[in-house]
């Protein structure tokens, strides 16, 4: 089996030059929606089933997504007083980039935040960004073309209020975060080095090399430490809080080392929770950190916030698959951007790689459901990502220049990224949907605000490269001032649990069981046989 | 294809190999990650588990391997199992950064003593190199910044996860990570903003792109696959 992994390999080495060059066109706009619904996962009826309760009854999402959402609050049969341990005006639930953002927002207007979060402040998402931020500041761009790629990319679904604030917004949120002291690559004029995504017409993207996510946490993080903005770390939040009216008043955090609950009472609530690539919807590997499990969106859920595009999923076209304890880990689509091919096990090209990460994914599936990937010693199939190619292309050490996180990760692997290409598969990277909000970061549910990967709308059924890690600094920004301000106008609430015996009663009238306490808070990999092994 | 195991164990059974972590000992399949193993072995992780990807420095490991005399240093997510192989799990970095404010002048050495003045302290030992899971050149930035060539810092700690393995590791108790932070902000805030910006910003506040505005916003309301640009 090894065998059929070198030889295929080898061809893949062996075609390189006369791949070198090959123009291979984008598809028509039929038949790119063609392939993406007939090979997309998000098109995979038996994946989906239509929700039983809730705001969103009668809609669909994946079964795992939909288990959360109609899940059972640990409250319901392990009940906490609600007399608060701890009174805040604002309360931010999550650690990363867009959390971070609300914070240095917020404080200047003087309010109490205590910023709550599962795992270490800046253990998320942000941190593992490798592609860069899109931000219209070329002569030739636009923020009018960004938003014209970024509603093509969303399969026209986006919402165009969030998406032009968004766009328009890029070039300041870019100042903003040089002014806090963030390196973007700059090119020997000073200008900042510009470089293509998967559906942008324009070179967009700034970066710090491939470490660009972890670039903005630092900074951000530090900056919120220097703000002196009180940090709980290891203290998710289990439930929402609700006052007379139904309107957010705070939650119920859980300290994770000694499980007791923190009732935290907040005149204003940010949920910034991030993503779910740990559910593994649909079995698929990810590439997000150990905590993405979707908690934000169960809590919003009970609470009456309505979820938007809460049925589609980004898979990243190029998740790592050979050697197998790489699989999920993602290669990011910078080397497609400067030249990186994809490859089937014949050692042909079969799509345009800019192609937008939905239709590139997909017709990876189709190479390898049809026969044309390479299968993996422990029975994965995949195709190849031939990375040569780019300093081929480019000139020898870009790969070194450009991606020296990618070049550190895989070698560890003992695969030289410089010489030899690497199987891959989609792995599941992102929400494209999530919890409604408004152009100020608010949900259906007054004082809830939402940011970053836990709202949805901004990205429609398809997120563009980079467009995140400005969705968060944007709409972080935003949520913390808007949160801010009205925390300053209102007075902290009584605290009820009245909407989750709304939701408990919904349930009754025919809701059904609940199958699962949500949130989930991390995903469960550990071995459960008694008998652990020793020699 | 896809597992259902996702990335937390293996679809078929690989080689073992044995190895001792915080002073227990395993056998595990070969080839995975000493988190993978922690998981392998029922072990559950709360602390010293973050992205899972090498980049949020939740994770610093020591290990010994077999005929070895010296400790080696990684990232647990990072650092694959060998037969023979000793791990003793460490903390995530307990330091606490010096509290400041981005100056509104370029930085000089004084501002760096002010937020760092253990920094002086260094004697050149280069144990912070020879620590670091990135391979930063952890010494020479903190000899740049000693000379106040900020931007040569900034450069050298650009793959730094702030782990914080080189802090444990000074005798002087310098926080090399924290230095090197400290230097790409300071440097930062203060390069001219790049001209294309300045002039894109000033093209918004001016109101230059509102006739295009007009254009795409009644273009993709009346539901055009692509509005014309």
């Amino acid at each position: 089996m090894m065998d059929v992994v070198n030889e295929s390999k080898e061809r893949i080495n062996t075609s390189r030059e006369t791949r070198q060059g090959e123009k291979f066109p984008l598809l028509a706009a039929a038949d790119k929606e063609k392939l993406v619904q007939r090979y997309h996962p998000d098109y995979r009826a038996e994946a989906y089933r239509s929700l039983r309760l809730g705001p969103n009854q009668g809609e669909r999402t994946v079964h795992e997504l939909a288990d959360l959402l109609e899940g059972e609050s640990p409250l319901v049969r392990e009940r906490s007083t609600l007399s608060p341990d701890r009174s805040v005006d604002l309360l931010i639930i999550g650690g990363g980039g867009a959390g971070a953002a609300a914070a240095l927002a917020a404080q200047p207007l003087g309010v109490k935040i205590l910023l709550a979060t599962k795992l270490r402040f800046g253990d998320s998402n942000t941190v593992m960004a490798e592609g860069g931020m899109q931000v219209a500041i070329d002569p030739d761009d636009s923020p009018v073309q960004h938003f014209a790629d970024t509603l093509r990319g969303g399969q026209m679904k986006n919402d165009k209020v969030l998406l032009k604030t968004l766009v328009e917004e890029g070039p300041a949120a870019a100042k903003w975060l040089m002014d806090l002291g963030v390196l973007f690559d700059r090119e020997d004029d000073g200008n900042l080095s510009l470089r293509s995504g998967g559906g942008s017409s324009r070179p967009r993207l700034l970066r710090c090399k491939d470490y660009t996510g972890l670039e903005l946490m630092r900074v951000l993080k530090d900056a919120v430490l220097n703000e002196q903005v009180e940090i709980l770390e290891f203290s998710p939040a289990v439930e929402l809080l609700s006052d007379e009216s139904g309107a957010c008043a705070g939650a119920v955090l859980r300290n994770l080392d000694t499980n007791a609950y923190i009732v935290v009472s907040a005149r204003t609530v940010i949920l910034a929770t991030g993503g779910i690539g740990r559910l593994h919807i649909q079995g698929f590997p990810t590439s997000n950190h150990f905590g993405a499990t979707a908690d934000g969106l169960p809590l919003a859920y009970r609470l009456g916030a309505r979820l938007t595009l809460q049925d589609t999923f980004q898979y990243h076209p190029t998740g790592a698959i050979f050697p197998e304890p790489m699989a999920g880990i993602l290669v990011t689509e910078g080397i497609r951007s400067v030249g990186g091919q994809l490859v089937n096990a014949s050692g042909g090209r079969f799509v345009n790689e800019l192609e937008t990460r939905d239709a590139v994914a997909a017709a990876v599936i189709r190479e390898c459901q049809e026969g044309r990937g390479v299968t993996t010693p422990s029975g994965r199939v995949g195709v190849w990502l031939d990375m040569p190619m780019v300093d081929r292309i480019n000139g020898p050490g870009t790969l070194e220049k450009r991606f020296p996180n990618m070049i550190r990760q895989i070698s560890r692997y003992q695969i030289d990224i410089r010489r030899d290409p690497v199987l891959v598969y989609p792995t599941l990277h992102y929400q494209n949907g999530g919890i409604w909000i408004e152009v100020n970061g608010e949900s259906a549910i007054k004082n809830l605000f939402v940011a970053g990967e836990a709202s949805g709308g901004i990205h429609g059924r398809n997120r563009l490269m980079g467009n995140s890690l400005l969705d968060i600094i944007v709409y972080g920004r935003r949520a913390g001032r808007s949160a801010a301000e009205r925390a300053k106008s209102i007075a902290n609430a009584g605290l009820t649990l009245g909407h989750l015996e709304r939701f408990e009663a919904e349930r009754k009238k025919g809701g059904g069981e609940a199958k699962v306490i949500s949130p989930m808070l991390f995903p469960d990999y550990v071995r459960k046989e008694e008998k652990v092994k020793t020699r | 294809m896809e597992d259902g195991e996702g990335n937390g164990t293996m679809a078929a059974p690989l080689a073992e190999v044995a190895v001792e972590i915080s002073g227990q000992r395993y056998v595990v399949p070969e080839a995975i990650t000493i988190i993978q193993a922690l998981w392998a072995a029922g072990r559950r992780t709360l602390h010293g588990v973050g992205c899972l990807g090498g980049v949020c420095g939740a994770c610093p490991v020591s290990y010994r391997l077999p005929n070895e005399l010296q400790a080696k240093t990684g990232l647990a997510c990072q650092t694959l199992v060998q037969e023979g192989m000793s791990v003793l799990t460490l903390p995530s970095d307990p330091s606490k950064g010096a509290r400041y404010v981005l100056p509104s002048h370029l930085p000089e050495k004084k501002d760096l003593f002010a937020s760092y003045p253990e920094t002086r302290r260094c004697t050149s030992c280069n144990a912070c190199t020879l620590v670091c899971p990135q391979g930063i050149e952890v010494m020479g930035g903190v000899r740049a910044a000693l000379n106040g060539d900020f931007a040569a810092c900034a450069e050298k700690f650009t793959a730094c996860v702030m782990c914080g393995l080189c802090a444990m590791v000074c005798d002087v108790k310098i926080l090399p990570h924290r230095v090197g932070l400290w230097s790409r902000r300071m440097h930062g805030a203060f390069v001219p903003k790049p001209p294309q910006l300045v002039t894109r910003l000033a093209e918004i506040r001016d109101g230059r792109f509102q006739r295009d505005w007009e254009h795409v916003l009644q273009d993709s309301a009346e539901g055009a696959n692509s509005p014309a640009m």
